[in-house]
């Protein structure tokens, strides 16, 4: 029986609800829309974020200002080549700190040792690294000819753009370089364009360049790409602080913080946005149950005098505003979705995911709403039903 | 036989209005009792307060060993659905419900609802035909019949009438009235308030009131 009067009653106040339902329709098509553009839109960023590469850099507690490493860090301790005293660490040392450290965050890792060498008369930097990890360490370089896929690959080497041009090399040829007394001669694999300091280096794997500089076991820096929004890798970066004592853990601080920011500022806007749109749409509905628990109280002064009781009675009416609610959150979710990829595609011109979770969050968020907004049907206890079968 | 409505000093104020004024009276189970009166004389309110529709500002209304004045509001709704049928002059049936389901809804608010048993009491009230039809589609006599079979439904030790021929037509009026005599002669006890004095003749005592006053008890002769 209250399945059909259920039934029954979004019948009979059927021209009153679809009002309701509108509302909560376009409140829950707005909302979802929202919340999926901000779950996607943080997955967006922070993937596209990644793509920068690596984000924390690992290295010796005293650091001097140094050129740029291949995500972007100044490399302390780069002066290994020059007058300074070089910083260096011990290479099991580090990695096995950062192994003992693994955390989900955790992508890769990739030991760094800078040598300033000399090609064909000219001085070059030469990073040594293990260059089987650089696809994740740096993810967007771009290659011309072969990248390397063995760390102990010691014949090949990877050069820069700009070093590629300026000593008219490519793919396949040759390259010695000099330092000190000590001299390596490797084959081209690929040429790197990175768009920054690395377009300026030579990459070797990490033994070529400790046997140049006559560093065995040695290493300047450990870069580390690790995945998450900002929140997670700065805990996991406070982790890995502790767990190496001795070495200090940065975030490359500028892609963190610009992440961080936008993602709050977007986040911020967002939550505004739906606490206006949730208070907009409970304003609505609320109109709407007003005018309805005034045009039921001759039903309920009915239903009192049969005997109902008026926690049954406002149970049914409840029922029905949860439907409607759950209808609404429903339709609504389902046309957010719709209109986030609409959006994502003609406003950020990027493809936007439907996130599931939207779901069941708009759908309790509408039903919610729809019942606090339901407070008018408080009046309908009050009512006497002898003052209503009076025709008072 | 057995005393169902002790009714004793029974007063009730509207602000500086007296509706009743020291009613005391006793109706025995099976009795059919036409209260009768002018507008304003108390009738309505004196069936109201038997059936807990309203409270009494004084006085005892004890229904079926049950003292109305001393229930709350969750206990008059209970006596309303286990003890009386009601029968208004308006219908007041639910617009959006069918006649079926306004006489099932009868019993949803009493206990458990039983759709054979709701078309049977309106195949008793000649709507058999008419059960899936809502209201709006049926005549005032017909409404009213829907108005009885729901005040049967649940087996009430008293039915309370509220001038249940005031809004028919001659044709309709004799249905209700056969309905009546048929559900008195079954053992009912009615308590119907009426303004005709022809309907008032077939109860089986009269009660006259006048003023808030019980002016005049009169037996007939069925």
């Amino acid at each position: 029986m209250f399945g059909r009067l259920l039934w029954r009653l979004l019948q009979g106040s059927r021209g009153r609800l679809i009002i309701a339902l509108v509302a909560l329709i376009s409140g829950g098509a707005v909302i979802s829309s929202l919340l999926n553009l901000d779950l996607d839109a943080s997955r967006k960023l922070t993937r596209e974020f990644r793509r920068f590469g690596a984000n924390l850099v690992v290295t010796p507690q005293r650091g001097f200002a140094a050129p740029q490493s291949a995500a972007g860090a100044s490399i302390p301790g780069s002066e290994i080549a020059g007058s300074g005293a070089p910083a260096l660490m011990d290479q099991n040392a580090a990695m096995a700190g950062i192994e003992a450290a693994r955390a989900p965050e955790f992508v890769a890792a990739a030991p760094f040792l800078y040598v300033t060498a000399r090609s064909a008369g000219t001085d070059v930097v030469v990073a040594g690294a293990w260059l089987d990890e650089m696809p994740q360490i740096a993810p967007a370089w771009k290659i011309e000819g072969q990248g390397i896929s063995a760390r102990d690959d010691l014949a090949h080497c990877m050069i820069g753009h700009n070093v590629a041009s300026q000593l008219h090399l490519a793919p396949g040829a040759a390259l010695e370089l000099d330092y000190m007394q000590r001299s390596v001669r490797l084959a081209i694999a690929g040429v790197v364009e990175a768009g920054g300091a690395e377009d300026n280096q030579v990459f070797v794997n990490l033994p070529v360049a400790q046997r140049l500089a006559a560093l065995p076991g040695r290493i300047q820096l450990v870069e580390i790409t690790a995945a998450g929004n900002a929140r997670a890798i700065s805990g996991y970066a406070a982790r890995l602080a502790q767990a190496l004592p001795g070495y200090q853990v940065r975030p490359i601080r500028q892609m963190a913080q610009a992440e961080g920011d936008l993602l709050a500022r977007i986040q911020s806007l967002i939550v505004w946005m739906v606490a206006l749109i949730l208070a907009l749409t409970a304003l609505c509905v609320l109109a709407t149950m007003s005018a309805l628990a005034m045009e039921r109280r001759n039903d309920v002064g009915l239903m009192k005098a049969l005997g109902g009781s008026i926690s049954r009675i406002v149970g049914l009416f409840l029922a029905e505003i949860g439907v409607l609610g759950a209808a609404g959150g429903i339709i609504g979710a389902a046309a957010g979705i719709a209109l986030s990829r609409w959006m994502g595609q003609r406003v950020f011109h990027a493809p936007i995911s439907a996130r599931w979770e939207v779901f069941p969050l708009t759908i309790a968020l509408m039903i919610g709403i729809s019942l606090a907004a339901a407070l008018p049907l408080r009046m309908l206890g009050k009512i006497k039903p002898a003052v209503i079968l009076r025709g008072e | 036989m057995p005393i169902l409505v002790q009714i004793e000093a029974l007063r009730k104020q509207f602000g500086s209005v007296s509706a009743l004024d020291g009613v005391s009276l006793s109706i025995s189970e099976g009795e059919w009792i036409a209260i009768m009166g002018p507008s304003g004389s108390g009738k309505t309110t004196l069936i109201n307060i038997i059936g807990g529709l309203d409270t009494p500002t004084s006085g005892h209304a004890i229904v079926g060993g049950t003292d109305v004045a001393r229930l709350d509001e969750a206990g008059l709704t209970r006596f309303r659905a286990e003890k009386i049928g009601f029968i208004f002059q308006q219908f007041h049936l639910v617009p959006y419900l069918s006649a079926l389901e306004n006489v099932m809804l009868a019993q949803y608010f009493h206990s458990s609802t039983d759709e054979a048993e709701a078309r049977a009491a309106l195949d008793r009230v000649g709507l058999a035909a008419r059960a899936e039809h809502l209201p709006g589609k049926l005549s005032g006599g017909e409404q009213q019949r829907v108005a009885v079979a729901r005040a049967l439904i649940n087996h009430p030790k008293l039915i309370l009438a509220d001038e249940p021929t005031g809004n028919l037509d001659e044709a309709n009026e004799k249905t209700v009235i056969r309905l009546l005599r048929e559900l008195h002669a079954e053992g009912h006890t009615i308590l119907m308030v009426t303004h005709d004095a022809a309907i008032g003749a077939l109860a089986g005592r009269r009660i006259e009131l006048a003023h808030g006053r019980l002016a005049q008890v009169t037996a007939t002769t069925l």
